[in-house]
């Protein structure tokens, strides 16, 4: 570690007056982008990459991780306000979120939103600046069974995030699991409940549309259907936002949530094959079972909003670590970023760290801005988006409906993903309507395919023997967590269902 | 409902931006083709090899049009949705594309009908050798120096050496099929469908004991020591890697590559064609492209609209027999 290039290379990225306004329009873009359904953080960067190339590499990189960074908190609105997780990452945000702002608490969901996200956000570059070689040692060890266990262990999560009943929490991991095997198997290519006409179904269902289609155009089928039987929760949120950063005491109750969030977050995102869409359900587990009132988990508390939003964002600094010294993208968006290095002809890998270390440093110190302008563009935005709620909801539903079959198709320009979206809609809808929790789907649709890929990759290579992974003590210590996660879900789960049955028992008395 | 206009706003902001770039809306204006911005599809997914090399060809053709030439990547179905937009594309001169080796896998495997045939080529941009690289540990451990020890080795102990190829019937799977029906050893191909990148790393990691994907997508490993060379399957050696040998160097005729090349729809103007293949041959020599890709260590290998035809033609019945020969 050579401090005094590392203050230089700080130096330079803060004063340099172009990095500082492309890093800027990266943030400012990115919130609107991850705001909206569909629009993911990644296709923001895939589209301005092309508008980099004229820039100097700095430049381009501050604006790249500005959108990054941006977008992961710009996720995060729209899951909080109107149920519709803007990408991937902000799926668990929903969980908390959007209950808030059926209280009434839009703003305060919004600011512990940015707040946590800001701390992920550097938190996460704090952990990269000083430990990514020794992170980047971690990641190498990490093979096929390593990386199945650690889906194992993502899986286990299923049951804190069931709400009311496992039963149902678990018939819907099923259900996701199983929509999980459509498609071309992913080690032999071979054609599973499709025919390979079906170019839609190639890749089984895209996670994206099916995303879209489970949370907001569900959100909107049940909202006409509550218009229509006038049923419609009339809340115009009469909250005034004082500040739009949390208070001292909101601060005091979910830093725990913040920090445990941030490390799960910068951990995950730095394996390979895992990102923040994993880390956040693992945080809000992690969070809940941590917590002396589970219960109040899924009724709009901060603490839930704080474990998600802080490891998405913790995630961005994780991520960094194996695409700048394995040159191995650990998700979508650092794949395009790694495409962005090789254009102006750096090779990240093992050997940036000795060749570029200048700009390695560089890249720490813009995540760092990246970060700071994220939090400046959402401080700015917080009053203005908490304002959405208040909409006619006869004018918001439309809006939702067509921004999100928009961006069900952008994905893939296919108009085969619009009808996924419908059809998860639809799904959704009824899923909601029978309460049984959507999250396990999801996280299964997530989890399914690395679950899959690696395990068939670990039989390969151990010719069949599945006793081998006990040689590995990183999975078996992923294996024996999953265990605990799971006893202590259930254990949690029937103290939280013993409360609550007292609740009912004191309130009827 | 001031908000709401905003968010409409935003929202057909966002929109507009994502229109641009689908459409890349073009300044000159001109009666002479092309009077505005063209949109290439590259089947494979941003950040990738294809992707690199196909964007700085485009920046290049972009020069000599004149207009902007945007990537719009269109993934999924181990290419074939991609390379199926090109094809199903307006044959106006505004919508070209990358084709790549894949393409002449889909019918050997049944995936999709879609053929060389399908298109009109304009030109081949590069070639990429395979080679055979395995974990520096593994090999100092076994005594394995070269291309001959490695082979020995493989014929010591048949089907224990694992080697990682990017995805199921992708180039460098059917390159280690290749390498095993050329030289006679058993090894075992282990599939990484996440790509090239992923299999470097277990490579590197220990878990597998060598990959056989190009010298481009392992070179930030074979730089640091961590991974080790011991032929590339090509006539010549790679000029950013001087000191890497041939198989053919070492006794063993084993050539194997992929190609990628751009490609229009069928029932193009001949005149529209003319004007993209002057552009192709001026953008190939151009030198901004040239730096990139040999500092990305992609071999560019041009052939033009007839040689590659012909080319494509003599590969299709190639890869198939490759194929046959794996098992796939």
């Amino acid at each position: 570690m050579d401090f005094g290039m590392l203050l230089t290379s700080y130096a330079e990225v803060f004063t340099s007056v172009q990095v500082l306004l492309m890093t800027f329009i990266g943030a400012l873009g990115g919130i609107l982008l991850g705001a909206i359904p569909g629009m993911t953080a990644t296709m923001g960067v895939a589209l301005l990459v092309p508008f980099s190339f004229g820039m100097d590499l700095i430049p381009a990189i501050g604006l790249l991780l500005g959108i990054y960074c941006g977008g992961m908190y710009g996720g995060s609105i729209s899951a909080i306000l109107i149920h519709a997780p803007g990408t991937p990452s902000a799926a668990a945000t929903v969980l908390d979120g959007y209950p808030m702002t059926k209280k009434g608490e839009a703003g305060k969901a919004l600011s512990v939103a940015m707040f946590s996200s800001f701390c992920g956000g550097i938190i996460g570059a704090l952990i990269m600046t000083f430990l990514s070689p020794l992170i980047a040692d971690m990641a190498m060890n990490f093979g096929p069974g390593e990386m199945f266990m650690l889906a194992v262990f993502g899986l286990s999560v299923i049951i804190s995030i069931s709400g009311k009943s496992i039963t149902k929490g678990l018939m819907s991991a099923f259900l996701g699991m199983f929509m999980c095997c459509v498609g071309l198997d992913p080690t032999n290519g071979i054609p599973r409940f499709m025919t390979v006409k079906q170019t839609g179904l190639l890749d089984g269902f895209q996670f994206i549309p099916a995303l879209i289609g489970m949370f907001a155009v569900a959100e909107v089928i049940a909202g006409v259907e509550r218009i229509l039987t006038g049923k419609e929760h009339t809340a115009s949120s009469n909250e005034k936002i004082t500040s739009v950063l949390p208070d001292f005491k909101t601060i005091k109750q979910i830093w725990p949530n913040i920090l445990s969030g941030s490390i799960i977050g910068t951990f995950i995102g730095a394996i390979p094959g895992a990102g923040g869409d994993i880390a956040v359900f693992v945080s809000y587990g992690a969070s809940k079972s941590a917590s002396k009132h589970p219960e109040l988990y899924g009724t709009g508390i901060p603490q839930g909003v704080a474990a998600t939003e802080s490891a998405n964002n913790g995630c961005s600094g994780g991520a960094m670590i194996p695409l700048l010294s394995l040159g191995v993208p650990g998700d979508a968006v650092t794949a395009v970023l790694l495409g962005a290095f090789i254009m102006k002809g750096i090779t990240p890998g093992p050997m940036m760290y000795v060749s570029e270390l200048h700009t390695v440093y560089k890249v720490f110190a813009a995540l760092m801005l990246a970060n700071l302008c994220m939090l400046i563009v959402g401080c700015l935005g917080v009053r203005f988006f908490a304002k959405i709620v208040s909409v006619e909801k006869t004018i918001l539903y439309p809006i939702i409906l067509v921004i999100s079959l928009l961006g069900a198709f952008s994905i893939n320009k296919s108009v085969f993903d619009i009808g996924v979206c419908v059809a998860f809609g639809v799904f959704g809808w009824l899923m909601n309507k029978y309460e049984f929790p959507l999250s396990p789907i999801l996280l299964t649709l997530i989890l399914g395919p690395m679950c899959e890929k690696n395990f068939v990759r670990f039989m390969n290579i151990k010719h069949g023997n599945i006793w081998a992974i006990g040689q590995s003590p990183i999975a078996m210590g992923f294996l024996i967590v999953a265990i605990g996660t799971i006893v202590f879900s259930i254990f949690n789960q029937r103290k939280i269902n013993k409360r609550e049955a007292e609740a009912r028992a004191n309130s009827g008395s | 409902m001031k908000i709401t206009k905003k968010r409409i706003l935003a929202t057909v902001a966002a929109t507009l931006v994502l229109a641009m770039s689908l459409t890349a809306c073009g300044g000159k204006k001109s009666s002479e083709y092309p009077t505005k911005g063209i949109n290439v599809i590259c089947p494979w997914g941003a950040g990738g090899g294809t992707d690199a090399c196909l964007r700085a060809f485009c920046d290049a053709m972009g020069k000599d049009l004149g207009q902007t030439l945007t990537v719009d990547n269109i993934t999924g179905g181990g290419g074939i949705t991609g390379h199926q937009a090109i094809a199903d594309a307006e044959a106006d001169g505004y919508t070209i594309g990358m084709i790549t080796f894949e393409l002449s896998t889909y019918v050997p495997l049944g995936t999709s009908d879609l053929t060389w045939e399908s298109y009109e080529p304009l030109c081949r941009v590069n070639t990429d050798a395979a080679t055979v690289t395995v974990g520096t540990k593994w090999a100092n451990d076994n005594g394995i120096t070269d291309l001959a020890s490695y082979i020995d080795y493989c014929k010591a102990h048949p089907g224990e050496v694992q080697m990682g190829g990017s995805s199921n019937a992708s180039v460098w799977h059917i390159a280690g099929g290749y390498l095993m029906n050329a030289t006679g050893i058993d090894i075992q191909m282990v599939t990484y469908q996440e790509g090239a990148a992923a299999a470097v790393k277990d490579a590197a990691g220990g878990f597998i004991q060598g990959v056989t994907v190009s010298l481009a997508e392992a070179r930030s490993f074979i730089e640091s020591g961590d991974l080790t060379c011991l032929g590339v399957m090509s006539d010549e050696r790679n000029a950013a890697f001087p000191d890497v040998p041939t198989c053919l160097e070492q006794g063993f005729d084993v050539q194997y590559f992929t190609q990628r090349g751009m490609a229009v729809p069928k029932g193009i103007d001949p005149d529209v064609k003319a004007r993209l293949e002057k552009a192709c041959e001026t953008a190939i020599a151009e030198e901004s492209f040239v730096e990139f890709m040999n500092n990305n260590g992609q071999a560019i290998s041009y052939l033009n609209a007839a040689d590659y035809a012909a080319f494509l033609e003599q590969s299709a019945t190639d890869v198939a027999a490759a194929m046959e020969a794996v098992g796939l």
